[in-house]
């Protein structure tokens, strides 16, 4: 097993404007890495290229130049696409299949068969909260539950890396939750996740690493922690502290001179270094 | 599962998954409503067909019956492939059948064989109705007969109705419609993979299919004589080269009005439409490897 999952080597990507002799630059020399395993995030405002990289990644957009593998198999063969679960954004699927039997579709793709593909299929449903929903066509699916059946097609043949593009947008927020602690345990058994999202706080929460990309460049990649995280600063949770106890915590810190900084989470953070790393360029 | 695989080796699973679904589309969109057309056309010209007296009532409805299950076939199989590609690409179910390992030759070739299973079954249908409708309007002539003509004729009229039914002879020439309505629904995907617009596809492949009745007659007519020149024989090359002779589909005519089909000229005309099968779906395989999506 190749200890790399993704490997993207001076990717560029040019798509041709109809009657222009111009081009958009969608990717512009792009290379990264993700080990097997870790769980990376691209960021970047609209349009600059994540989902077309992406695309490049699973093989179904051809690179002008550069080239993209998936655990060391080129993403231009068929076979690179045979341990990935795929969830593209605004997914739309076939409407005149329920939901049940559009995952038995692509299980059929995936090579599954029989009644494991039902049994799996059973399972992803109730995993994604679609159970009842079932065997519904999708043209009655809401936005939020055409993501969720998307991302249960997504994970359908076991797969060893999943992309994920927006995989909460227009999800309820109980859903997005129950979608973060998903990822969270794909990542405990070991799946390698390439995820993009605008949500800073959810990537802040779930991604090992992030890169951020304006206008098809990649501008700055690394931990999150040595990105945005605030070395001299501690957060602490408490729960049915007594104003008492706060108030003593408070004259501790003051005596030992250290500063209670009144902080919602360190979300906050990453949200000023996405909008610092792509602000001056404009 | 984890298996590297041949690139060129195609699972059969998987272009039946295609297949299966591309059917199941197809009939949920209800297009066999379609059919309930020729019904109507069928029961209706049989009815109809009662107030000839100077012909065989019999042998116009076979003729109106094979006319019809000919371009009923043809325009279900143009109709139903025109939309196949492009919806895909629009809605984007493409990105997530394709990011599957599935190759884009397995889902061009499950896409296809789904509307040739679409069309394998309306022939079907059609033709059990057609069988249907005239084994009654048989039933019905021979009992007018035997009311009005003496024993002794009557023999020789009922063989005459036999033969103007419905007859096992039929059958291949049915198949050549069947294969003929297969023939241009590959033509179709192969445009279908070349244009931006299913306006297009539709209107050109219905252009192919009139040039395709009518080429044979213009070869005639422009090559009589030996006059012509030699550009123009290019030309007249080229054409019959591209668009296929599809009035060599049409023996069931012949067959119709009683002239047996020769097994030779059977298997030289499906042979001839299976290479254009062939080669058109070859065609919009190398079209579409190289599409950007
Ligand atoms: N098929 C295409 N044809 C032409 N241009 C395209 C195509 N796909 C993408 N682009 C262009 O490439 C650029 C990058 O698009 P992409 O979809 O990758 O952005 P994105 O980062 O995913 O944006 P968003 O956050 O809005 O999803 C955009 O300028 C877009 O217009
Ligand atoms: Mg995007």
């Amino acid at each position: 097993m190749s200890a790399t999952a993704i490997l993207i080597k001076d990717l560029c990507k040019e798509f041709p404007v109809p009657f222009r002799r111009e081009t958009v630059k969608a990717v512009q020399n792009l290379s990264l890495e993700v080990p097997a395993g870790e769980v990376y995030g691209l960021l970047g405002p609209n349009g600059s290229g994540k989902s077309t990289t992406m695309k490049i990644v699973l093989g179904l957009v051809r690179p002008t130049s550069g080239t993209t593998s998936v655990f060391g198999v080129d993403s231009r063969r068929v076979e690179s696409r045979e341990n990935v679960g795929f969830l593209p954004e605004n997914p739309y699927f076939y409407k005149y299949l329920t939901g049940l039997e559009t995952l038995l579709f692509f299980g059929k793709l995936c090579g599954l068969a029989g009644s494991p593909l039902r049994e799996r299929s059973r399972e992803l449903l109730h995993t994604v909260g679609l159970e009842e929903a079932a065997d519904r066509r999708l043209g009655g699916y809401s936005k939020g539950m055409l993501q969720r059946i998307g991302l249960a097609q997504a994970l359908l043949g076991e797969p060893r890396l999943l992309v994920l593009d927006e995989p909460t947008a227009g999800v309820d927020p109980a859903g997005a939750h129950a979608i973060r602690d998903l990822i969270l345990q794909c990542k405990q058994r070991g799946i390698t996740v390439l995820l993009c999202s605008h949500l800073l706080g959810q990537v802040q929460e779930i991604c090992d690493r992030i890169g951020i990309m304006d206008r098809g460049e990649l501008l700055a990649e690394g931990r999150i922690d040595d990105l945005a995280g605030k070395k001299n600063q501690i957060e602490l949770v408490l729960e049915n502290a007594t104003p008492a106890l706060l108030e003593s915590l408070g004259a501790m810190s003051r005596a030992s001179g250290a500063q209670v900084v009144s902080q919602r989470g360190a979300r906050t953070d990453l949200e000023k270094f996405f909008l610092d790393v792509t602000r001056h360029r404009s | 599962m984890n298996q590297a695989q041949n690139p060129f080796s195609l699972s059969l699973r998987r272009i039946w998954a295609l297949s299966h679904n591309t059917f199941l589309e197809l009939v949920r969109l209800k297009v066999f409503y379609f059919l309930l057309l020729f019904a109507f056309l069928i029961i209706g010209s049989s009815l109809f067909t009662v107030q000839f007296s100077f012909q065989n009532p019999l042998q116009v409805l076979k003729d109106v019956g094979l006319g019809a299950m000919s371009i009923f076939s043809w325009l279900l199989g143009l109709l139903c492939t025109a939309n196949l590609l492009p919806k895909d690409m629009e809605d984007r179910t493409l990105y997530t059948i394709l990011a599957k390992p599935v190759s884009r030759f397995e889902y061009l070739l499950g896409k296809l064989y789904g509307v040739f299973l679409l069309l394998g079954l309306s022939v079907l249908l059609m033709s059990l109705l057609f069988a249907g409708v005239l084994a009654i309007r048989e039933q019905q002539e021979i009992a007018e007969l035997a009311r009005n003509l003496s024993p002794e004729n009557l023999p020789a009229a009922v063989a005459e109705i036999r033969a103007a039914t419905f007859q096992m002879n039929l059958l291949p020439g049915i198949a050549l419609i069947l294969l003929k309505a297969m023939l241009c629904s590959t033509l179709t995907l192969l445009l279908s993979t070349l244009a931006s617009s299913s306006v297009f596809t539709v209107l050109t492949s219905v252009v192919v299919y009139l040039i395709g009745h009518v080429q044979g007659i213009a070869r005639e007519a422009w090559l009589a004589g030996g006059q012509a020149s030699p550009l123009l024989k290019v030309l007249v090359a080229g054409m019959a080269l591209a668009f296929p002779d599809l009035q060599l589909f049409n023996v069931v005519d012949e067959i119709a009005v009683g002239t047996a089909l020769p097994a030779l000229l059977f298997w030289q005309v499906a042979g001839f439409g299976g290479m254009y099968i062939l080669v058109y779906f070859l065609l919009a395989q190398l079209v579409f490897s190289t599409r950007e999506l």
